[in-house]
């Protein structure tokens, strides 16, 4: 299943970014470049070539594991994602573990405490979420807990030196090198951006475990295991909360690549050194084999983490087995 | 439980907050610039890209140098420099006892290296130095430059970032006949003031002091450019001092940050001019009266006092004012409407009665307000402005094809000299994206052009940028909008910086420190 998504995906994204009117290379070259020096890096880029020829070229240097070479910054673009990958990849997942570890249990909450006021706060906190946009809340906060108090860092994904580079995830790296102080630098620095970015998700997922939750309620093994004897918190934790946690699960694997694409605006109003940069910058200039190989590692992730929660099933549910 | 895991976390994420308050502050000996745009190489014959230049210039030298906050030339790598009679020959004279960061001499054959690689790389800075036919060594100090033809302006070319001399020890690191590309996309080979220390892309990048520097040391110890992209961060990181200086902030936010105590907003008029095109080759604009009849119907003080709240000055004729051939005395269009309608009806079009379209590109966001005060003031004449957006990619393309009737556009010079405003903009081989955007054609004004790149007398040059600038002005194939004012925000503890219209978001690093 995975080849063909990643293709169709691919040959979508190439299409797009080749209708689109413009010249890349005239775009390359600079303004004030002659026209030989357009010819030029049009023929070096095989921008001269049919669309379909270039299309063919680019799949088979991709099956070689190349993912050519940016036009802005003639680098391999393969690099570059390298550079810029791990710190949105770092951020998403943050934030998705902000959104399991804060969102499941406030569903159980809600559920338990049905039309109590502890399921009405926790259900207008979703709203405020899901209404909420990115842009605004991130600059309130950052102004707040920023500028006001100076309780948390500004934008920026580390305020003193980043720690020594081995995964370019800066947690990872901090802890691997046993550089504290850059861990509760990048630490510090994640709060916000990945409130934010998992703000909205959580509201969803909230909602998700709470209407799962009230759905095992109801079922006939619940009022055995409560008849039986059993203390609440049991009956909650051994009996419903696995039953109920399978499509919440569903959920959020689906929510990650939302956040993926949440990611642009929380990293924008962060300056937060992901993706986005790179690939806003990729599109205003065509540079089109930096947009693909974007758009390829988001499929791979995508299709990755729901495959993650596929398995993860297993480990929830003993009765599927794959 | 649940309840008590929930407080638990809670309370960790706080004390992890608060522990934060403790982080360091900036250190003196560092200056922090924030920067909303981010560099892609630091190649410098691979970058046009100010952003790039911002990290490159001070790593390097150049032959000739503009001299602090002017745009006259200086000794440089060169200690001077002669120009053949016949204006065909740039001969250097070069400094001895140089050697680049990585050890190399720098000598004649190193300055010809640098031309060898520009050319053979053939990327866009090749382009500011496509007047050079061949590069000849004489001896080991002295280099001579033979043009295709004479070619005044060219001089100040080698003062700018495509002339920064790059280091032959590049070689080193070739692949695959790449001249060291890939390498020197991350590093620096110079012998400038300062040397890229470390890179972290989309994070900073971190120029340190080259103590071994020939010239007069720079007093700080390093500069961390910091890529900031949301100009609203920059703001709040200027205002709490974790970033010393930074650009580009919005002309609101600077207004705002005015009043600001510990904030200096340094402003100067710039090169940038911000001016219209209108397609000479499209119906209605092709009769002179029409664009003359728009260009009196801009309401210009209203697009500067207002949308720009002053931080921009009217153009008068297309050379820029601080630059040397500029007319203090040329024609300057004033809203008229009366005269306006005058025109259109002596073209035959009494009461306007056609439509006109006029594109524009969000990246510059000043440009739709601009574009709605024009559309204000034809409309007033009866002509009909649709405004249209476009990517940048397509605005670029259409200009390059000529397929609009009237755009807005920016211009800036890559070398300090009348010429880039003039020969790019009025020759009519230059159509399209190389700088004639209105497709205009004169043949009285290709000679003029043309003639004032080769006459080797300055003041008959000025007679020619003056008759230039006249007939311009009278055939109105641009709208002549404004010089923007340069504007960078800086904390007071920031001492050192000169300002060079020429050397636009490069401040000069070597030069400033932070006193606290």
């Amino acid at each position: 299943m995975i080849i063909p998504i990643v293709l169709g995906v691919l040959s979508i994204t190439f299409l797009i970014s080749h209708i689109v009117p413009g010249d890349a290379a005239q775009l390359m070259a600079g303004p004030r470049a002659t026209p030989e020096i357009i010819e030029r890096i049009r023929r070096e880029s095989g921008l001269d070539r049919p669309l379909y020829v270039q299309f063919g070229m680019y799949i088979s240097e991709l099956f070689k594991g190349d993912l050519g070479k940016s036009i802005l910054t003639r680098r391999p673009v393969l690099a570059d994602i390298v550079d810029y990958f791990p710190a949105t990849f770092e951020l998403t997942t943050v934030a998705m573990l902000f959104t399991v570890i804060v969102g499941i249990p406030l569903g159980i909450i809600s559920a338990v405490h049905k039309d109590k006021i502890l399921d009405q706060l926790s259900r207008l906190g979703s709203v405020i979420g899901v209404s909420m946009p990115i842009f605004w809340l991130g600059l309130l906060l950052m102004l707040f807990f920023y500028v006001r108090l100076g309780i948390l860092p500004g934008p920026g994904r580390i305020t003193g030196e980043p720690p020594a580079h081995i995964t370019g995830l800066f947690i990872l790296d901090s802890v691997l090198t046993g550089n504290w102080r850059a861990l509760v630098d990048s630490l510090s620095h994640l709060v916000m951006p990945a409130f934010v970015l998992g703000y909205a998700v959580l509201a969803r997922v909230v909602r998700m475990m709470r209407s799962s939750m009230l759905d095992v309620f109801s079922q006939d093994y619940i009022q055995t295991a409560r008849a039986k004897g059993l203390r609440e918190g049991s009956v909650i934790r051994k009996h419903a909360l696995r039953n109920a946690l399978i499509p919440t699960l569903t959920v959020i694997g689906l929510s990650y690549g939302e956040l993926l694409g949440g990611a642009v605006a929380t990293e924008l109003i962060f300056a937060w050194p992901g993706m986005a940069h790179y690939v806003v910058g990729s599109m205003r200039t065509l540079d089109f084999p930096a947009v693909m190989g974007v758009t390829l590692v988001i499929a791979l992730v995508y299709i990755l983490v729901n495959l993650l929660v596929d398995i993860s099933y297993a480990f929830i549910d003993p009765r599927i087995r794959y | 439980m649940l309840r008590r895991s929930l407080l638990v976390m809670l309370s960790v994420a706080l004390v992890a907050a608060f522990s934060l308050t403790v982080l360091a502050s900036s250190e003196d000996g560092v200056l922090v610039f924030g920067a909303t745009g981010e560099l892609r190489t630091l190649d410098p014959h691979v970058s046009v890209d100010n952003n790039a230049w911002r990290a490159i210039y001070y790593c390097y030298d150049r032959l000739v140098e503009f001299k602090l906050g002017t745009t006259e030339l200086v000794p440089g790598l060169a200690t001077s420099w002669d120009i053949a009679d016949d204006g065909l020959t740039y001969t250097f004279h070069l400094r001895e006892g140089i050697k680049f960061i990585d050890g190399t001499p720098f000598n004649a054959e190193a300055v010809k290296f640098n031309f060898d690689r520009l050319f053979a790389m053939g990327l866009a800075p090749a382009g500011t130095f496509g007047f050079v036919d061949k590069v000849e060594v004489v001896d080991d100090y002295a280099v001579n430059f033979v043009l295709k033809e004479a070619f005044i302006p060219g001089i100040s070319s080698f003062a700018t970032d495509q002339g920064c001399i790059v280091s032959p020890g590049v070689m080193e690191h070739d692949v695959a006949g790449d001249w060291g590309q890939d390498w020197l996309a991350e590093h620096s080979a110079g012998t400038g003031p300062f040397f890229v220390d470390e890179w972290t892309h989309g994070v900073r990048v971190v120029l340190a002091r080259n103590d071994s520097y020939w010239g007069e040391p720079a007093k700080l110890e390093k500069v961390s450019i910091r890529y900031i992209p949301e100009a609203a961060d920059l703001r709040m990181l200027l205002e709490t001092g974790e970033v010393d200086i930074g650009e580009k902030l919005t002309v609101d936010q600077i207004e705002a940050m005015k009043g600001t105590s510990g904030i200096t907003v340094f402003e100067a008029p710039s090169f940038c001019c911000h001016y219209v095109y209108m397609n000479c080759q499209r119906p209605y604009l092709n009769d002179v009266r029409v664009r003359q009849a728009i260009s009196y119907a801009v309401n210009y003080d209203g697009i500067i006092n207002d949308l720009w709240r002053g931080t921009a000055t009217q153009m008068r004729g297309p050379i820029p004012v601080g630059l040397v051939g500029h007319d203090e005395n040329v024609f300057q269009y004033q809203q008229d409407l009366e005269k306006a309608r005058e025109l259109l009806a002596d073209a035959g079009y009494p009461g306007g009665g056609f439509t006109l379209k006029i594109m524009h590109a969000p990246v510059i966001p000043e440009w739709r307000p601009m574009a709605l005060v024009i559309q204000e003031g034809l409309a007033e004449i009866g002509i009909k402005l649709e405004i249209e957006s476009y990517a940048w990619a397509t605005l670029r393309d259409k200009l390059n094809t000529g397929d609009f009737d009237m755009s807005h556009g920016y211009w800036t010079p890559d070398y300090a000299d009348a010429d880039m405003f003039t020969w790019y903009w009025f020759y009519s081989q230059n159509w399209g994206l190389a700088g004639n955007r209105s497709w205009y054609k004169n043949v009285v004004m290709d000679k003029l052009v043309t003639q004032s790149r080769i006459e080797v007398d300055p003041d008959k040059r000025l007679a020619l940028f003056q008759g230039i600038q006249w007939i311009s002005v009278g055939d109105a194939a641009y709208l002549y909008l404004l010089q923007a004012n340069y504007q960078i925000v800086m904390r007071d503890w920031v001492k050192g910086y000169v300002y060079n219209p020429m050397l636009l978001n490069m401040p000069n690093f070597p030069g400033m420190y932070i006193e606290k």
